[in-house]
């Protein structure tokens, strides 16, 4: 009886037991995929979305980038470039790194083919290698010597794009190709041209042209 | 809509195409125009003074992003017809951009008299100094006018670290042994003595060799941005500094054959 009543017993909490395991490693399989599922949507979502070719603009004879476009209509967009400069009267050849905020307010559809975009406006950083370049003057000046960084330049810009949306049927590797042009400045041009009624805009304004190809 | 968008984009196009507004970068090096501008107007003076016994020339500096005021000396120094030529005493460009040293030789080249620009520690920053010496020339550079050397020397030791030799011994040494032509001697220089900038360790050595060339009338420098008149040394050697442009003044030199003058004019 009591034998009985003990494998009974046993029994019963087998499969208490049983079922309480079932449940974690159920909720645990349903937790990891879940974080799995998450892990995955970030990098994907660090997938850059197109690519850009820019020349000119203060950041390089010709500069490669690539980012990210996000918000409610794609409005905004993040980019990194790596430039290059010739020597030309110079002793080297350099290398530039810009970091570039882009604002896009509207979109206008023109056909189904084409749309514009009438203004792309934004503020980029660009910072230029090599030794003759500082980010603060070195040790053996006096404090404050020189206030500023050769270094890292501060940019503006605005400008216009219009884009080409290629046809599903012909789509090759992006869907679809914009053209823009930018104006830009930066805070070096912008305090000279203050101080000075002589500069005029070609003196402290500069254009360059560029492409962008959106993969998706 | 639509078609406004269109024909807007067509216009701005059109507005800023054919001309040549595409920037590459500040510090991108990229000079159009005159080089060797120190080299050639060199020419001009000793050419132009060549026996002369009175010489008149003008010497200013720190033009650095002042374009307006430079502007106006040029406008000023054209004015003049009694002056031989002019001497700039450096800091063309204030951030080292390429773009400083362009506009600011867009501005000199209107002078009618020629001109010779020293180096300046702001010309140094970045690789504004490879600029200079694409538009300019040698950082260190003498001239004759009539029986008077001008010996323009680069003096901004700070900006090398102390890694190059600067006030350049050796390239004084080939002008003091180069001493026969002349019977009188001038020293130019962006910072003098005792500056941060100068390297001071020498300044007396620097001091007792310039002393030797034939019959040392004064020394010029800039830099201060103010008007100095200082027996530096107490050696009775005068140091004459010039305002910068912003204060529109400039100093104006003549050289008789037994003794010189100096005014300080505003413009």
């Amino acid at each position: 009886m009591i034998m009985k009543w003990l494998t009974f017993e046993y029994r019963r909490r087998l499969l208490c037991l049983w079922m309480l395991c079932a449940v974690i490693s159920l909720s645990t399989q349903d937790a990891y995929q879940k974080k799995i599922d998450k892990y995955h949507e970030i990098w994907t979502s660090l997938i850059p979305k197109y690519v850009k070719l820019q020349y000119a603009g203060s950041m390089g004879f010709l500069s490669f980038g690539t980012g990210w476009d996000y918000g409610k209509n794609n409005q905004w967009e993040t980019d990194v470039f790596l430039g290059f400069i010739p020597r030309y009267s110079t002793d080297d050849f350099k290398i530039t790194f810009t970091l570039k905020q882009n604002f896009i307010p509207w979109k206008v559809r023109l056909n189904p083919s084409f749309s514009l975009d009438p203004l792309a406006c934004g503020i980029y950083m660009n910072t230029v290698f090599g030794e003759d370049f500082w980010i603060s003057e070195a040790e053996r000046y006096p404090s404050g010597y020189y206030s500023f960084s050769t270094k890292l330049r501060m940019n503006v810009f605005l400008g216009q794009r219009i884009t080409y949306n290629i046809p599903a049927s012909k789509r090759y590797s992006a869907n679809a190709i914009t053209f823009f042009y930018e104006i830009s400045t930066n805070e070096l041009y912008l305090i000279s041209r203050i101080q000075n009624r002589y500069l005029t805009p070609k003196d402290y304004l500069g254009l360059s042209l560029g492409l962008k190809i959106q993969f998706f | 809509m639509k078609k406004n968008a269109q024909f807007m984009f067509v216009i701005f196009l059109l507005l800023f195409s054919g001309c040549d507004l595409f920037e590459y970068h500040p510090y991108d090096g990229r000079i159009k125009g005159e080089r060797n501008i120190n080299y050639k107007n060199i020419l001009r003076i000793e050419e132009a003074c060549r026996d002369k016994d009175t010489i008149r020339f003008l010497f200013m500096g720190d033009t650095q992003r002042c374009y307006d005021e430079t502007v106006d000396f040029v406008t000023a120094a054209n004015r003049r017809t009694d002056i031989d030529f002019i001497i700039h005493g450096g800091d063309v460009a204030d951030f080292g951009l390429t773009k400083e040293f362009l506009w600011t030789c867009d501005i000199l080249e209107k002078l009618y008299a020629p001109y010779v620009v020293l180096l300046g520690n702001h010309d140094c920053l970045a690789n504004g100094e490879e600029i200079f010496r694409q538009i300019f020339g040698d950082e260190n550079f003498a001239f004759q006018a009539g029986d008077v050397k001008f010996v323009c020397l680069n003096t901004n030791a700070l900006e090398y670290d102390y890694s190059r030799p600067i006030p350049d011994f050796h390239f004084m040494e080939e002008q003091y042994r180069d001493s026969t032509a002349h019977r009188r001697t001038i020293f130019v220089m962006h910072v003098r003595p005792y500056s941060e900038q100068f390297n001071n360790n020498v300044a007396y050595v620097f001091q007792e060799f310039i002393k030797r060339f034939p019959q040392l009338m004064f020394c010029l420098n800039a830099h201060d941005h103010r008007l100095s008149v200082d027996d530096l040394f107490e050696d009775g050697v005068m140091y004459y500094g010039t305002p910068n442009i912003e204060k529109r003044q400039y100093l104006t030199f003549t050289l008789t054959p037994n003794s010189y003058d100096y005014e300080v004019v505003d413009f």
